[in-house]
């Protein structure tokens, strides 16, 4: 059996909007392994995002226990959450968040800058990560000069660059079309299956559910009922 | 954070980001040319001869003092020779052809002035010659009058008789290398102004406009000036003796406090273009809220988003600096030009380049801060999220 690369126990999380206290997360338990694939569904505010970000180490827990690729995150300061982020976690957003000013080789070669490669190696791995994602012969255009599925292509290169274990993806397919939509999923796929790369999706797709090996559905803030598609399947 | 990326934010709004460098440029050459301004007013003053008093009117500086007042105030003790200047105010062809005129005494002129050297004729052929006039190198160049050449001056204080110009004849070009003289004035014989009042061929006042004094080496300015007041305190015209720093502070006075208003309007700029810089950076901070949560997910801290946002508005501020300065460099030679007669020792020297750069990297390191405070004090949640 795998080790738990994803572990939470006790979280909970509140929201204050307009005076009004909102427990999104609530006593939550979860345990995911290294090298799986999950998507994680449920309704609008059940707390799918907020989960992923505290897996993430974008945001902290009132209380309970995150404690991902070995390190407890509860209780860090923001720039060791910071250098643990880019040690260990690559971010695939809905809105793919390329930074415009920058090409697509630029902004995959972003997350490397806070590495010690050299200059050299950081190109080489960034071209890389691109051909990877089939965008070698994107890698100097501009994101407005890209299609919405290339561009998510491009954030996902981003993601890979530094060869983080953990994928965390919100939403990606939320923003393109069925065609760009597949695409980007069987490009996780394959980051899953040939690279072993643990990834958790956040989607309200089921289609795209389906390219996960386990679902988790949350609702009101706890952990629903978990699926595994294709089990029993041939 | 790369360099790349700060320049890249930078130029992303090409025309806000033009118009506010253009702002820069043009407040630090104002700055460095007030600052030049006011440093030359200062090194006039400076570079004052100790040596040298001058005695006006206890009443003003444009009231005449009697002829007679010349061999009392050389009996003085302490004084080694008087020297008469007067005020000629002639206008050459028309008014906008106007430039300081001065008669003088020949014989004392010279020596009272080592810092004036005569780069063209001599100062013999000026004294040999009633009619003969010096003129600076600058007016020199200004009106490209040469040796031998006659220069029609229009009397306005001392208008000819017959309504005719007075004419000059051009024996000398001096070379002053301090701003105690400057290089655009004519100086001419105060005998051929007497004479020719006196003969009735010009009509004006007969009285000497100021006494330079030149006192001994080794002499106290203080006592001789004391004296030379106690000696007219009864009239006929009381007088009232400076040195020459004094003087030339005096006259720089008759403008106002100069200084102080130009290092106010210097501050008002500065204070404007503050305000221009923060605006630009609080706008480009609110816009990129999303790519500050991205860098952070990405792993970057607050410290280099900090950083950035500081390093971007000191680029800005720093470049546009660098430009003002050279601009006012490129434009020094005319400055010079238009201000000799007005400031003999204007240039856009070291200090104002220093104190242009320095404030223009101020403005930018303070117009940084409080956009790349808040930028990095965003959580990576609410960024990504596009709030503030």
């Amino acid at each position: 059996m795998s080790e738990a690369l994803i572990a939470l126990q006790g979280v909970t999380k509140s929201y204050t909007r307009g005076g009004q206290t909102l427990r999104v997360l609530d006593g939550l338990d979860l345990e995911l392994e290294s090298g799986g694939f999950a998507a994680l569904m449920g309704p609008s505010g059940s707390g799918k995002t907020t989960l992923l970000n505290l897996i993430g180490a974008l945001d902290q827990a009132d209380a309970g226990s995150v404690r991902v690729a070995g390190q407890d995150l509860t209780g860090l300061h923001p720039s060791q959450l910071a250098q643990w982020r880019a040690d260990h976690v690559g971010f695939v957003f809905q809105g793919f968040n390329l930074l415009p000013v920058l090409t697509a080789l630029e902004n995959v070669e972003l997350p490397l800058l806070l590495t010690p490669l050299s200059k050299a190696e950081r190109r080489d791995q960034a071209s890389h990560a691109l051909e990877l994602v089939g965008l070698a012969d994107r890698m100097h255009h501009r994101p407005k000069q890209l299609s919405g599925g290339q561009e998510q292509r491009v954030a996902i290169a981003r993601a890979i660059a530094t060869d983080p274990r953990l994928l965390l993806a919100d939403e990606p397919t939320g923003d393109l079309d069925r065609e760009s939509a597949d695409q980007v999923l069987e490009l996780l796929q394959r980051l899953n299956a040939e690279l072993d790369k643990t990834i958790l999706m956040v989607t309200h797709d089921p289609l795209a559910a389906g390219h996960a090996r386990v679902i988790v559905h949350l609702d009101k803030g706890r952990l629903g009922r978990i699926e595994t598609p294709g089990a029993g399947e041939g | 954070m790369p360099l790349r990326l700060v320049l890249r934010n930078l130029l992303s709004h090409p025309v806000r980001a033009g118009l506010t460098f253009a702002s820069v440029v043009a407040a630090v050459f104002l700055l460095c040319f007030l600052r030049s301004a006011v440093a030359g007013l200062t090194r006039t003053v400076e570079a004052a001869d100790s040596k040298r008093l001058w005695v006006q009117s206890a009443v003003s500086l444009f009231v005449d003092l009697p002829q007679a007042y010349e061999g009392k105030i050389a009996a003085v003790p302490g004084v080694e020779w008087v020297c008469k200047w007067q005020w000629f105010g002639g206008i050459f062809r028309d008014e906008s052809g106007f430039f300081a005129q001065f008669g003088v005494d020949s014989d004392t002129f010279q020596r009272s002035y080592p810092e004036m050297e005569i780069v063209e004729g001599s100062y013999e052929a000026f004294e040999r010659n009633r009619t003969a006039c010096l003129i600076g190198s600058d007016l020199a160049a200004q009106y490209g009058w040469g040796l031998g050449d006659r220069v029609p001056l229009l009397g306005t204080i001392y208008p000819k008789a017959d309504g005719s110009a007075w004419e000059f004849t051009v024996a000398g070009v001096y070379e002053s290398s301090k701003p105690t003289i400057d290089n655009k004035t004519l100086f001419f014989h105060w005998d051929y102004l007497r004479e020719t009042l006196e003969s009735g061929d010009a009509l004006g006042p007969t009285g000497v406009g100021v006494y330079l004094v030149k006192i001994a080496s080794g002499a106290d300015p203080t006592p001789v000036m004391a004296a030379i007041d106690l000696m007219f305190e009864n009239g006929p015209q009381r007088v009232q003796t400076t040195t020459e720093a004094e003087f030339s502070r005096q006259f720089i006075s008759m403008l106002g406090n100069v200084p102080a208003l130009l290092s106010g309007i210097g501050g008002a700029v500065l204070f404007a273009i503050f305000f221009a810089v923060l605006n630009t950076m609080l706008m480009a901070s609110r816009e990129r809220i999303r790519d500050v949560g991205v860098l952070k997910a990405l792993g970057f801290t607050d410290g280099a988003i900090f950083r950035a946002y500081t390093l971007e508005s000191l680029l800005l501020c720093g470049l546009g600096g660098l430009a003002g300065i050279g601009l006012a460099k490129l434009a020094e030679p005319g400055l010079v030009r238009a201000l000799a007669g007005q400031l003999p020792g204007f240039a856009i020297d070291g200090g104002s380049i220093g104190v242009g750069l320095g404030l223009s990297l101020a403005v930018g390191l303070a117009a940084g801060v409080i956009p790349a405070w808040r930028s990095s004090r965003l959580l990576p949640v609410e960024a990504l999220k596009g709030d503030a």
